[in-house]
Order: structure tokens, then sequence, then C-alpha cells
């Protein structure tokens, strides 16, 4: 379970806010996709999830005993790094002082990367570092799961694998996601949840519920102009 | 030559310097940090005009006064997170201050030059000593936090998801470039000990292989580098220091010409 009380955030400790009284709790199990405009606080919310961040005001919390984490594609990663997949998984797994090394392979046959774990992760195309990304964030199977735009700069049949495989976490091994979307077909096809953030507020809705409200026809043109 | 006892003890030191500093180095280059190997070269030799003003050994001086800059520059970081490179203008103000004062004062037991520019003939048993306890620690400090340093250069939020006390590791690795950087400034010298940091780290990276193979390779230059820069300098007798730098430049120019030359000869087999 994932809750948010009356929580306040900004960079700079004072108003305006990034994030303003934004409540909400997610319960295990379930899929939830956060939508919303570039900007509007998507990245820092997942942050404060995580702990990277602290509250500004208010609180919240994860009972999450592991979470897998894939980062927005590029966000202060060095992608000249000289690392190769295996290496990025295997020194991963040391970190969480996990013994059995088999679950690096593992892990790169569940993401669909079997045999490509000696390449370079800088010669690796946007698809399979997508990939690699998430095949290290199951590393040690996490209870819950935070994708941060996992389709960005993904070819479409990648962008297809990626989808059914967060999808197949989420209900075959009961792993609670919560996956920034800018993507909102697959937003709407795949979670059980949409979490829409504008002008530093956010709330909760069903996909149903989320394309009635945003994305019938009168309202779409005026969303996107 | 091997025969003197001087020599014999250069090449120990030149051994665990040629080690300790590309696997330093290695993390600092890709953190893009290279000039903390600079700003900390200076700190030691302030930590070494302090030790001989005070008639400690300045192997042990520079040790510990890099070592508390190392630990400033972590510190600072809070306070200047988007200006790091203030900070090292900031450390290294404060250690040029101290070294040219002390030795412009002539208070000096001993001559300051040989760190400047690196001695064979000035390794004494003492220094040996403190080269091989230090050396040996931080090896060993290295195998045990490899894959921690190694996450946090390359990713540090997935370093913090996975449970690095990433400040903490921080706060010990600058304690380990102190060490090396003391270690080495006896024989290489205070001002060519940053291109020893990062030039055998350069040629590695030429070869575009995974972290733990740049990692070997990055030794083995840094000990070719090193190894022949003593035997020559001592045949020209001149500093080590400064011969060892033309041979980084030089292993890290053909290294880059033979590259070259045989990706023109692939294109040409294809054409
Ligand atoms: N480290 C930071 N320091 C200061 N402001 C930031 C930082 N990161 C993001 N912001 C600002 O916070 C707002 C929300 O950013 P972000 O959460 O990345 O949005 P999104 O992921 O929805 O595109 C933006 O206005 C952005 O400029
Ligand atoms: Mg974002």
């Amino acid at each position: 379970m994932i809750k948010a009380e009356n929580l306040f955030f900004s960079y700079t400790g004072n108003a305006p806010y990034v994030l303003e009284n934004i409540n909400f709790e997610i319960k295990n199990g379930e899929y939830v996709s956060v939508v919303g405009e570039n900007g509007s606080g998507k990245s820092t919310l997942m942050k404060l999830i995580l702990r990277f961040l602290k509250p500004t005001r208010g609180d919240i919390s994860t009972q999450s005993k592991r979470i897998g984490y894939v980062p927005q594609k590029s966000e202060n990663v060095n992608l000249g790094f000289p690392i190769t997949v295996y290496e990025m998984l295997d020194s991963y797994r040391k970190l969480l002082k996990i013994k059995d090394k088999s679950v690096v392979e593992e892990s790169l046959k569940i993401a669909g990367l079997s045999g490509l774990s000696s390449l370079l992760v800088g010669n690796l195309s946007g698809g399979q570092y997508q990939k690699a990304l998430i095949a290290r964030s199951l590393i040690g199977w996490p209870d819950l799961l935070i994708l941060d735009e996992p389709s960005t700069g993904v070819d479409a049949e990648s962008q297809k694998d990626i989808y059914s495989l967060i999808k197949r976490l989420n209900t075959e091994r009961g792993i609670t996601v919560v996956s920034v979307e800018h993507n909102l077909d697959a937003a709407i096809s795949n979670s059980t949840l949409i979490y829409h953030l504008a002008n530093s507020r956010g709330h909760i809705c069903t996909p149903e519920q989320y394309t009635e409200e945003y994305l019938n026809p009168e309202r779409k043109h005026s969303r996107h102009a | 030559m091997l025969s003197y006892d001087f020599m014999q003890n250069a090449f120990v030191v030149s051994f665990f310097i040629s080690l300790l500093c590309p696997c330093i180095g290695i993390f600092l280059v890709l953190r893009r940090y290279s000039m903390i190997g600079d700003t900390l070269s200076h700190a030691s030799l302030a930590g070494v005009t302090l030790g001989l003003m005070c008639g400690q050994n300045p192997v042990l001086s520079a040790f510990i006064f890099t070592s508390v800059c190392g630990a400033l520059i972590e510190y600072l970081r809070k306070y200047f997170k988007k200006h790091t490179d203030l900070i090292l203008s900031i450390v290294l103000a404060l250690s040029v201050g101290i070294a040219i004062t002390i030795i412009s004062s002539g208070k000096l037991h001993a001559n300051a030059d040989s760190f400047m520019f690196g001695s064979i003939l000035t390794v004494t048993q003492f220094d040996m000593a403190m080269v091989i306890i230090l050396s040996v620690i931080s090896v060993i400090a290295l195998i045990l936090l490899y894959h921690r340093l190694l996450y946090i250069a390359y990713d540090e939020d997935a370093a913090r998801v996975a449970g690095v006390r990433v400040e903490l590791i921080n706060y010990i690795f600058s304690i380990l470039v102190a060490s090396a950087i003391s270690v080495s400034i006896r024989i290489v010298g205070v001002l060519v000990l940053s291109s020893m940091i990062a030039l055998p780290v350069a040629t590695a990276l030429q070869f575009e292989k995974g972290f733990k193979q740049t990692l070997m390779l990055s030794v083995l230059f840094s000990m070719i580098d090193i190894l022949s820069g003593l035997f020559i300098s001592y045949y020209l007798n001149v500093a080590p220091g400064g011969f060892t730098a033309l041979m980084s430049v030089a292993v890290l120019a053909a290294v880059m010409l033979a590259k070259k030359l045989s990706h023109r000869a692939k294109s040409g087999a294809c054409s």
C-alpha cells in the first residue's frame, strides 16, 4: 500500500508548490498509471514515494519491502559509461546482497534480453535499454515496481513487449505497479487506476472514467491544442 | 640499477602507485570528478609542507591533510549543489595558500621541490612502510566497496534504491583518494599526479569494454606509464614525475592512433 496524506512538495521549500495537498491510497496489486502534462510533477511524485525527496509538508509512505525502480530515460545516467548489461545487473544483485547468481540470467530472460548480456549498455537500442532497466528492477523480486515513462524512446514493437511484460508482472506475480505514462493508450488499456496530475493537484479515477472525463471527442480537441 | 636500495624502494612504491591511481581514477573520471584529483594533489602539497615544518613524516601528514580536504569537499557539496567546481577552487585556495606560505617562509627543514616534481632518491624506509600500509588498506577497501562505488558512479539513484549509503561511501572514497595521492606524491610529484589518475583511464576507455575490463586495462597502462617513466627518467637523469606524464600521453596517443588506423582498415575492407 502507498498512502499520501496532505502531501505538499516544492524544491525550494516555499510556495509555489510542485505538488499541493496530495491525498491517495494505492492498494497492493493495483496497476496505477500517473499521467499529466510535462512538468506537472509526475517524476517528483515518484521520487517522493522512493524517499529520494522529503515532503515539504504532509506525509507519504509505503509498506513495501522491496521497490524496483525504472528511472526516466537519460536522467543522471551517463550512456558512455563502460558497463556491460551483465555487470549492470550483477553489481545490482551484489548491492542487494543476493547470493544466487542465477537471478541475473532469470531477470534477463523475463525481460526478453537473454543473449545480450555481454553487450555494452551504451550500445543497446532504446527498447533494449528500457528492458535492461526493467530486468534490473526485477532482481530480488520487488513487491512494488515504479516506472517513469517506460516507453519513451522505444520503438513500437518493443513498446508492446514492455507493456505486456509489466502487465504480466502485475497480474501473475501480484507486483504493485506505479507507472508514469505519456502514452495515454497504454495507460488506459493496461492500468487498473489512473492518477491524473494537473495544476499541482491530483485525482484518481478508473480508466473508464478517465476516458469519459478527459478524452471524449469535444474535450480531446481542446486538450491537445 | 636494481642493486641500488633506493631503486628497489622506488620500484615497490611505483608498483603500488600504478595499482592505486587508476583504481581510484576510474571512479573519478567516470563521475567527471577528475579535477578533484588535481585539487587534492595540491592539498597533499600543503600536507607535505606542514609535515616538514613540524618535523613529521611528510607522507603521513599529506595523507591526513588530504583526507581532511577530501571530506571538506564532500561536506561542502551540500552547500554548493549547482556549483561543485567552486568547492574545488575554495579547497585549492586553502591548500596552495598554506603550501606557498610555508615554503616561502624558509622555515622548512627539508627541500619541498622533490614533492613537486617527484624523486626516486628520497624514498625513506618510513615512507615505504607508510606507502605499503596505506596501499594494502586501500586495496582491501576498494575490493569490499567495488560494487557500491561502481553503482554510485554509474547510477546513483539505483544505488540508493538498493540501500547503498551514498554519502557515507562518498566520504570513505574521498579518504581513498587521499591515500592514493599521498602514496604517489613522493615519486611522481604534485604537478603530474592528476595525470596519473586520469590518463591511464582515458587510455583504457578507448577500448570500449565493460567496467571490469576497463579497470584492468587502466591498471595495465598505468604500470606501463609509471614503470617505463621510472626506468627512462633514471637513465636520462631527469625527475620521474615529468617523464611518467610524458609516457602516459605517448601511450594514450599511440592507442588512439592504433584505434583510428584499425577503424580505417575495417571500413577500407568493406568498401
Ligand atoms: N531537481 C529539481 N530542482 C528544482 N526544480 C525541479 C527539479 N526537478 C524538477 N523540477 C521542477 O519541478 C516541476 C516538476 O518536474 P517533474 O516532476 O520532473 O515533472 P514531470 O515528470 O511531470 O515532467 C517542473 O517544473 C520542474 O522544472
Ligand atoms: Mg518526468
